[in-house]
C-alpha cells in the first residue's frame, strides 16, 4: 500500500512538472541562449556564429515568429575556455532563463556544459563542434549537425584518387597530436586501405606549431605528392608555404576551416589549389540568397565577419525553431525535444544538406561537399555535391 | 646530405627567431634583475604596429624598420615608466607579477585594436625563393638570420664599448656600487626596456614575415624562454647563440626522429646543460632564478 502511494505521488509530481511552463517562454517571446567565443584569438569564429543566429532570428521574427512568439538570442562569451562555458550557461539558465541553446562553442566547451544541458533537459543544437564525443553517447536533448573530420578527409582523398590522376601517388599526412588530428588520421587510414596507394610519412605536431620546415622536408624526401594537411589557419598556410619553397608538386586535402576567408588569405600565396570538404554550402544560389538576407538583417561589420560558422548556426536556429513551431502554443522543452527527434529532411534552402534528426545519434548534416580553391582569385568551385561517405 | 642541410638551414631560421626574442629577455634581466614575462607580448604588439605602418605607408623593409624601431623604443619607455618604475624597491616577485599582468593587458589591447584574424605580412620583403647552394630559402628567412647576426654584434659592441653599455654591466654586477659611482640606475632600467623593445620589434616583424601575423604570436615568447635559460639569463649574446642551438636541435630531432618530438628535444638539451652548468652556457654563476 505504502509503495503504491509513493508511486502515485511520484507520477503526480512528474505529470505536474511536465505540464508546468518551462523557463524562457512567454506569450510573446522565446529566449534562446548562445555560448560563444566572443573574445580572444578564436573570436572570429564566435562572431561569425553570433551573426548566423542573429540573421535566423530576424528572419523568423519577421515572418511572424514561432507561433506568434518572437525569438530573442542572448549571447554569452566563454573566450573558448571550457570552465567559462559552464559559467556562461549557468548564467543563461539561472539569470536569463533561456528555453533552449543554439551556440555551443568548441568541443571541450560543449562537453563542459553537458551536465547543465542534461540536468535542465535543455533543447540544444550543436553545429560548430560535430565531434563524436558530443553525440556518443547520445544525450536526449542534444542534436548535432555536422560531418566528421574522418569523412571529410576520406572524401577529399577519394576525389583526388578517382579524379585527379596523380602519377605514382604517395600519400602523406601531417596532423595535430590530439583528438582532432586522430580523427583526420582515421579518414587517411580508410583511404590508404581502400585505394591501396603507397603511404608516405605520417607526421604529428603540437597545436600552435609555426615552423613546419622539418616536417615538409620529410614529406619531400619520401616523394609525397598527395598531402592530407591537418594544419589549421596559419599552421596550414605555413605548411603550404614550406611545400612551395621546396617546389613540391602536390594535391592537397585540407580541414574545413581552410575555406574561411582569413585562412584563404593566408594560404593562397603558396599557390596550391587545395581541396576542402564541408557540410555547408560555400557558394551558389543558396549562399547568394543568404547574403541578401545578411545585408538586410546584419550590419556591414557583421556581414564582413560571415564565414561557414555563420551558415551553420543559421541552419541550427532554423531547425530548432521548426521543432518549437511543431509544438504549437503549448511550448515545452520536452515537446521541442520530441519534435526535433522527429525532424526529417528539413529544408535549409540549400545552405546545408536537409536536416534529419530521426536517427539513433540525433545527428544530421553528415553529407559533405567537396570544393577546390582557386588560389589566384581566392574563390572556391564545387567539385562534388553533398555526398555521404 | 641535402636533407641534413635543409634541416640545419631551417633550424637556423627558427633558431634566429628564438635568439632574437631571447636577447630581449636577457637584456632586461641583465639590467634590472627582472624576468619580463611580457616580452612575447611586446614582440606581438610591435609586429602589429609595424603591420599598420606597412599597410598605411606601403614601406619596404628597411624604411619600415626605421620607423618601427623608434616607435617600439618609445613603447618600451612608456611601459617601463608606467608599470615598472613605480615598482622600484619592491620585491622582485612583485615586479615579475606586474609583467605577467602587463602581458595579459597587451594581449587584450592587441586583439581589441587589430582583431582576431591572422594576416599575411611580408614586411616589404620579396617572396621569391632564393638558393644558397642547393638549399632554398625565402628572403625573409635570410633576413631573420641576418638580423640575429647584426643584433648580436651590435649587442656585444654596445655592452663592450659604449658608456651606456658599460654602465648597464655595472648595474648588473652591483646596483648599489653603480649608484655610488653616479650611475643613474633608473635611467639604465629605462634604456634596457627601450633596447629590449627595439629587439622585440625586429624579432616580431621578421617572425610575422616568416610565419604569419596572428594574435598568438605572444606565445613565441614562452617558446623562446628555453633559449634564455640555456644561454644564461643574464647573457644577451649567450641567449642569441642558444636560440640557434635550440632551433637546430629541434629541427634535426623532428627530421630524424619525428612524431612531434620537436618540442621535447630542446628541453632535453636544457635539462642536460643545466645539470652541468646551472647558470646556462654563458651566464654568470651568481644569477638569481625566478
Amino acid at each position: 500500500m505504502k509503495k503504491t502511494l509513493i508511486a502515485l505521488a511520484a507520477a503526480l509530481l512528474a505529470s505536474t512538472a511536465a505540464y508546468a511552463q518551462d523557463p524562457g517562454v512567454t506569450d510573446t517571446e522565446i529566449k534562446i541562449g548562445d555560448v560563444n567565443i566572443m573574445t580572444g584569438p578564436a573570436s572570429f569564429i564566435g562572431k561569425a556564429v553570433s551573426v548566423g543566429s542573429k540573421i535566423a532570428a530576424a528572419e523568423i521574427n519577421e515572418a511572424g515568429g514561432v507561433n506568434g512568439r518572437k525569438i530573442t538570442v542572448i549571447t554569452e562569451d566563454d573566450g573558448y575556455v571550457p570552465a567559462r562555458s559552464f559559467q556562461a550557461l549557468t548564467k543563461l539558465i539561472e539569470v536569463d532563463g533561456i528555453f533552449a541553446l543554439n551556440g555551443t562553442s568548441g568541443t571541450a566547451n560543449v562537453l563542459a556544459m553537458m551536465p547543465l544541458i542534461e540536468e535542465n533537459n535543455l533543447p540544444t543544437v550543436v553545429t560548430t563542434a560535430p565531434n563524436e564525443l558530443v553525440y556518443k553517447p547520445v544525450r536526449p536533448s542534444v542534436f548535432t549537425v555536422g560531418a566528421s573530420y574522418a569523412d571529410a578527409f576520406y572524401g577529399q582523398l577519394k576525389y583526388i584518387h578517382e579524379n585527379m590522376k596523380v602519377e605514382n601517388p604517395v600519400y602523406g599526412l601531417i596532423r595535430q597530436d590530439d583528438d582532432f588530428g586522430a580523427a583526420i588520421e582515421h579518414g587517411f587510414d580508410r583511404a590508404i586501405k581502400e585505394f591501396g596507394v603507397k603511404e608516405g610519412p605520417r607526421v604529428r605536431f603540437k597545436k600552435g606549431t609555426t615552423n613546419f620546415a622539418a616536417e615538409i622536408a620529410q614529406m619531400k624526401q619520401a616523394g609525397v605528392n598527395v598531402l592530407a594537411n591537418g594544419g589549421i589557419i596559419a599552421g596550414a598556410a605555413n605548411i603550404l608555404g614550406e611545400a612551395r619553397k621546396l617546389s613540391m608538386d602536390l594535391q592537397v586535402a585540407g580541414v574545413w576551416s581552410e575555406d574561411m576567408p582569413p585562412s584563404v588569405n593566408l594560404a593562397a600565396p603558396a599557390g596550391y589549389d587545395y581541396l576542402v570538404a564541408d557540410y555547408v554550402a560555400l557558394n551558389g544560389p543558396a549562399i547568394d540568397a543568404f547574403m541578401e538576407k545578411a545585408k538586410k538583417y546584419a550590419s556591414a561589420d557583421e556581414v564582413g565577419a560571415i564565414n561557414r560558422y555563420t551558415y551553420l548556426t543559421y541552419v541550427g536556429l532554423h531547425a530548432l525553431a521548426e521543432g518549437m513551431k511543431r509544438c504549437g502554443k503549448e511550448l515545452t522543452r520536452a515537446c521541442t525535444i520530441e519534435q526535433l527527434r522527429g525532424l526529417k529532411d528539413f529544408d535549409t534552402q540549400g545552405v546545408s544538406a536537409p536536416i534529419s534528426f530521426d536517427n539513433e545519434r540525433q545527428l544530421s548534416g553528415t553529407a559533405l561537399k567537396i570544393y577546390q580553391l582557386n588560389s589566384k582569385d581566392k574563390t572556391f568551385k564545387t567539385l562534388q555535391d553533398f555526398t555521404q561517405y | 646530405m641535402d636533407f641534413f642541410l635543409l634541416l640545419v638551414a631551417t633550424g637556423l631560421v627558427s633558431g634566429a627567431a628564438y635568439g632574437l626574442i631571447a636577447m630581449g629577455f636577457a637584456l632586461i634581466f641583465k639590467s634590472t634583475g627582472v624576468v619580463n614575462f611580457a616580452q612575447g607580448e611586446l614582440v606581438m604588439l610591435t609586429a602589429y604596429i609595424s603591420f599598420s605602418l606597412y599597410t598605411t605607408f606601403d614601406l619596404s623593409f628597411f624604411p619600415l624598420m626605421l620607423v618601427t624601431i623608434p616607435i617600439s623604443m618609445l613603447i618600451g619607455l612608456v611601459l617601463e615608466r608606467l608599470f615598472i618604475r613605480p615598482m622600484l624597491g619592491e620585491p622582485i616577485f612583485a615586479i615579475v607579477m606586474v609583467t605577467v599582468g602587463l602581458a595579459v593587458i597587451l594581449r587584450g589591447v592587441t586583439i581589441m585594436i587589430w582583431g582576431p584574424d591572422p594576416f599575411n605580412f611580408t614586411a616589404g620583403i620579396p617572396t621569391e625563393v632564393v638558393y644558397i647552394g642547393s638549399v632554398p630559402f625565402y628572403p625573409a628567412q635570410l633576413y631573420l638570420i641576418g638580423a640575429l647576426a647584426v643584433m648580436t654584434f651590435a649587442g656585444w659592441a654596445f655592452l663592450r664599448f659604449s658608456r651606456m653599455g658599460i654602465a648597464m654591466r655595472a648595474v648588473a654586477a652591483n646596483e648599489t656600487a653603480a649608484l655610488l659611482v653616479g650611475i643613474s640606475v633608473s635611467r639604465i632600467h629605462a634604456v634596457a626596456w627601450m633596447l629590449s623593445a627595439a629587439i622585440a620589434s625586429v624579432a616580431g616583424v621578421l617572425f610575422a614575415a616568416n610565419f604569419k601575423l596572428a594574435p598568438d604570436l605572444w606565445f613565441q615568447g614562452l617558446k623562446s624562454f628555453p633559449a634564455v635559460i640555456l644561454g644564461g639569463l643574464d647573457s644577451v649574446i649567450g641567449s642569441a647563440v642558444a636560440g640557434l642551438i635550440i632551433g637546430m636541435i629541434e629541427n634535426l630531432f623532428q627530421g630524424y626522429v619525428g612524431q612531434g618530438l620537436r618540442e621535447i628535444s630542446g628541453f632535453i638539451v636544457i635539462v642536460i646543460v643545466l645539470m652541468v652548468r646551472p647558470y646556462g652556457l654563458f651566464g654568470s654563476k651568481d644569477i638569481e632564478r625566478v
